[in-house]
């Protein structure tokens, strides 16, 4: 990128600015990569076990879901501070959209983790959800930061206080994450894994299935990265466009 | 003297034999039956309808994949057009 306008601007009010280099390699990674994963997932041989059966491999697509969504508040949550800290502009907005992009990433957790129980855990039930101490936490903490989005979008008009203000509250969401994640959903009966104190796989799962997951936990965090940076692209053109059209 | 077994008609009963292609392809395709085989099933056929046709899935997956990283790319470009057309009128 050649020198912008914007190096007249002042350290704070600078767009962000993306290594383009970095971001195209790690893109062609993420493609490729994802690519492996899906065949792996759909290819290799996994123990029919019942009621999960052929349903076992969400493992791969289910769980990194909120990998993916754990590793954006965290990223979202390093850049509110890092705006505390340095009042720039742009840590503001790399902290909205990786927060944008991890919801997302939830989203989807919430959406796949319901069809995936629908059809396995209230088979005979007919539930599509039935408040398992995870599904509600997770929920808990979709909405959390569904009112940072609120909040951000009440204080539009007053972007020095939406950044400060924002802020804040954004760290305090990621802060209580690993407690409703991870904490509390051990603390109750759940019929996710982990509630007997198994820290992450049931003893049901067959080892190749780890050679899918965590390849695609890494890919599905990759691919955050990805759609993160875009967006930050994206909203550094419409911080420009708005400079042009104020000089 | 061997006696033949009657067998029922074929066309007739429809719930209990394949009456379709598709279905004694897939029981074909993971080796279970040959007895009612449709007399030509290509390479293809008896790659895709085997192991309870999960590849026709594993297809469509990587189909939607490829559309959405195609998008990516796409988005990209308009992007990088964008900020190109930024960078010269300033």
């Amino acid at each position: 990128m050649a020198p912008l306008a914007s190096a007249e601007l002042s350290e704070k009010e600078r767009p962000p600015r993306v290594n383009l280099q970095r971001y195209r390699w790690v893109r062609g990674a993420v493609v490729a990569w994802m690519t492996a994963v899906l065949a792996g997932a759909f290819l290799l041989k996994i123990p029919r076990i019942n009621i999960l059966e052929h349903t076992a491999r969400n493992l791969y697509f289910h769980v990194p879901m909120w990998f993916a969504m754990m590793a954006a508040f965290v990223v979202a949550g390093y850049h509110a501070a890092g705006f505390l800290r340095s009042g720039r502009r742009a840590r503001d907005v790399r902290a909205f959209e990786a927060a944008r992009v991890g919801t997302l990433f939830g989203g989807v957790g919430i959406v796949t983790g319901m069809v995936w129980a629908r059809f396995t855990w209230y088979q005979s039930s007919g539930l599509w959800w039935n408040f398992d101490p995870k599904q509600t936490m997770a929920a808990a903490q979709l909405l959390i930061f569904g009112a940072y989005f609120v909040l951000r979008s009440a204080l539009a008009g007053q972007p020095e206080k939406r950044g400060r203000i924002s802020a804040v509250y954004l760290l305090f969401a990621v802060a209580v994450m690993p407690f409703l994640l991870y904490v509390l959903p051990r603390q109750m009966q759940s019929l996710h894994p982990g509630a007997e104190g198994n820290p992450a796989f049931s003893e049901i799962t067959h080892p190749i299935m780890r050679v899918v997951f965590y390849p695609s936990v890494i890919g599905f965090i990759g691919l955050f990265w990805v759609l993160y940076t875009q967006r930050v692209r994206a909203a550094a053109l419409e911080i420009r466009q708005g400079m042009m059209r104020r000089a | 003297m061997t006696i033949h077994v009657l067998r029922p008609q074929q066309q007739a009963d429809t719930t209990s034999t394949a009456y379709d292609s598709v279905w004694a392809g897939e029981e074909a395709g993971a080796g279970a039956s040959t007895q009612q085989q449709p007399p030509q099933q290509s390479a293809l056929e008896r790659t895709m309808l085997a192991q309870d046709k999960i590849y026709v899935v594993l297809a469509v997956v990587l189909l939607v994949w490829l559309g959405v990283a195609a998008l990516l790319f796409r988005t990209d470009r308009r992007l990088a057009a964008l900020e190109r057309r930024m960078d010269d009128t300033k």
